[in-house]
């Protein structure tokens, strides 16, 4: 549990808590389990791609995924939100909305966790969003370590993976032929310890340790973490803009599947009595033209070259300046979204370069 | 838990006609507690919201001093301003705010105070205005520079009379052009044409700046060829804005929140920050 800030409401370390481990086979007896009281979501296939969407059975579950189309943040602020209903002069808040249900959302990698730090920053640090605190507590979160590093993926280098620190209540590693869940909360404990589940030893630790020393050799992209916030935040005149601005579609699908991107838009809709309807806020991208548009066409930027820059440079530079963490978790969906191949590292380095 | 982005229902008192397409709602909450505990420093904004419609967000152009009602001061630009300016005495509309850092009323005392603005720029700096007339004693020279297009879209100058008679005040006006027709015995031309007379020195000096951004950015460029320093000019930006509260990222200037960490800034602080037009 959150608090209004942001911060645990209470230590989640101050009881030694056991890890379990769980054959494979068994899977569904976990999933059992977890389905009679919570609603769970993980990852699921969907086409070529995996989504995270309902879980029931393990034949659903998919925890070998490698990456989903859009990141978890769906959870905690939906696509499209309703901020409050209106029936005449009748205002209908937000407790009414979203309903109070425990949900559990299981096998989110390394940089899916990190970028719930970076949302919680977003959204309870300097002001509350009810709307926010309420969807992230209903959540119980089991992470995953990843099996996997893709092409694109750069969490290493960004110190967000792929060792999934804190902030999940289980933590799921494959450590071949038996899942490892380290509990870290309470309510992890409680939730696996009536399964009857064989309590973990030393040398299944040594396994996990092993399947993370075997991702840690095999990451392809990286960013220079360290100086890249400067060398953006001063990188206005920067020729790499102009490049990839004129390639840039400005389609919007990197900030869409980015895991931390939060800016929405807010906007009316009526019925047709012309009586009630709701205001609601929809997940809206700097890439898009309208975006940084005033009343009487101003615009503050009105060009591609100015759109990606801002995207690039709040994910590698503004969000350090605004919340102390970096925005980008280095996930690599902005990289797999772009239809003319973008690549958010390979600016990174041409910024590097450009600058010796 | 105070949800931030629930509105109060507030009440028109009064609406007065600016100009041909600028109005000044005063307002007061239907809350009593609302009302009493709603204080700002001038320079912040209030949202102002209609259901079925949206909201938009407005300086608040009234007396700080004032606490039983407050006043902002609307162009009809777009669908919700429109929707705004149809409603009359005694409609209710959707409030919230105040947002935004103000103007540093606390480093402008014992100083010489410039505000430069223009068109509907004006509604931000108004309340230093009034407050300087109020407490008059604790502030130096106040020098008022304002320009508009044409004379007819002057807002406020129902109330320049008053403000030229307040002590150690000087009050310069300007506009584009003067249609035919209009009598005009002001200065024409754009605001920094002003800057021939004016008074102010940029010793001890603190220039308070509210206009479009090329204008602002002449006005900047102008008045450290005139010997003031880039950290005695503050200037109210404009951004598009959902929120108020550093959420929406609509108004984000490089890594500044317009909303939360302005939308007045000090040059010095926005100078180098990219999509900065000043």
């Amino acid at each position: 549990m959150l608090n209004e800030t942001g911060r645990p409401s209470k230590c989640v370390r101050c009881e030694i808590v056991p890890n379990f481990l769980l054959p494979q086979e068994q899977m569904d007896l976990l999933l059992e389990k977890l389905n009679s009281k919570y609603k769970v979501y993980g990852p699921v296939r969907k086409g070529v791609e995996y989504a995270f969407g309902p879980v029931t059975t393990a034949k659903d579950l998919c925890l070998d995924y490698t990456t989903t189309i859009l990141p978890p943040k769906k959870f905690f602020t939906p696509p499209r939100e309703t901020i409050f209903k209106f029936h005449g002069d009748k205002i209908i808040g937000v407790e009414e909305i979203i309903p109070e249900e425990k949900q559990i959302l299981l096998g989110i990698h390394a940089c899916d966790m990190a970028s719930f730090n970076f949302l919680d920053r977003v959204f309870l640090g300097f002001r509350s969003d009810p709307r926010y605190l309420k969807r992230r507590n209903n959540f119980l979160i089991f992470a995953l370590t990843c099996k996997e590093v893709l092409d694109t993926c750069f969490c290493q280098s960004m110190g967000t993976g792929p060792v999934v620190p804190t902030g999940y209540d289980v933590l799921i590693t494959d450590i071949g032929g038996k899942y490892l869940l380290e509990t870290a909360t309470s309510e992890g404990e409680q939730l696996l310890k009536p399964l009857g589940l064989q309590e973990a030893g030393v040398e299944d630790l040594e396994a996990k340790r092993g399947c993370l020393e075997n991702l840690k050799g095999r990451f392809k992209k990286s960013v220079d973490r360290a100086r890249i916030v400067d060398l953006a935040f001063n990188s206005q005149e920067h020729p790499v803009w102009k490049k990839y601005g004129s390639i840039c579609l400005a389609c919007g699908q990197c900030a869409m599947v980015c895991p931390t991107c939060f800016c929405f838009d807010v906007r009316d809709s009526v019925d047709l009595s012309l009586e009630s309807g709701e205001r609601y806020r929809e997940w809206d991208v700097c890439l898009l033209k309208e975006f940084a548009e005033v009343a009487l066409g101003g615009n503050f930027r009105s060009s591609r070259d100015a759109r990606l820059r801002q995207f690039i440079c709040h994910n590698l530079s503004y969000g350090v300046m605004q919340y102390n963490l970096m925005k980008c978790v280095g996930c690599g969906r902005c990289i797999r979204a772009c239809p003319v191949h973008i690549d958010i590292t390979e600016i990174a380095r041409e910024l590097k370069e450009g600058s010796i | 838990m105070k949800d931030p982005y629930t509105r109060d229902l507030a009440e028109i008192l009064e609406v007065r006609v600016e100009t041909a397409n600028t109005k000044t709602f005063r307002l007061r909450f239907l809350d009593e507690e609302r009302q009493r505990n709603f204080s700002f420093t001038p320079g912040q904004f209030i949202v102002i919201s209609i259901p079925g419609v949206g909201e938009a967000m407005f300086s608040i152009s009234s007396s700080t001093s004032n606490r039983q009602d407050f006043s902002t001061t609307i162009r009809r630009v777009g669908r919700v301003t429109g929707m705004i300016h149809k409603c009359g005495v005694g409609d209710k509309i959707l409030v919230g705010g105040p947002y935004g850092s103000g103007w540093p009323m606390g480093q402008l005392e014992g100083k010489d105070v410039l505000i430069v603005t223009g068109g509907i720029g004006l509604p931000s700096p108004r309340p230093v205005i009034t407050y300087i007339g109020e407490h008059r004693d604790d502030f130096g020279f106040l020098e008022i520079l304002y320009g508009t297009r044409t004379p007819e879209e002057s807002i406020f100058a129902w109330e320049f009379e008053a403000w030229r008679k307040m002590r150690n005040t000087r009050l310069a006006l300007t506009v584009d052009y003067v249609p035919e027709g209009v009598e005009w015995n002001h200065n024409v031309g754009v605001v920094t044409t002003l800057f021939r007379e004016m008074v102010t020195k940029p010793r001890n000096a603190v220039a308070l700046i509210c206009g479009p951004e090329v204008m602002m950015h002449f006005v900047v460029l102008e008045l450290m060829n005139k010997g003031f320093h880039e950290d005695q000019l503050y200037l109210s930006l404009e951004r598009r804005m959902r929120c108020g509260i550093a959420q929406c990222g609509h108004c984000q200037l490089g890594p500044k929140f317009v909303c939360k960490d302005g939308p007045v800034f000090k040059y010095s602080e926005i100078k180098n920050l990219p999509d900065c037009g000043i």
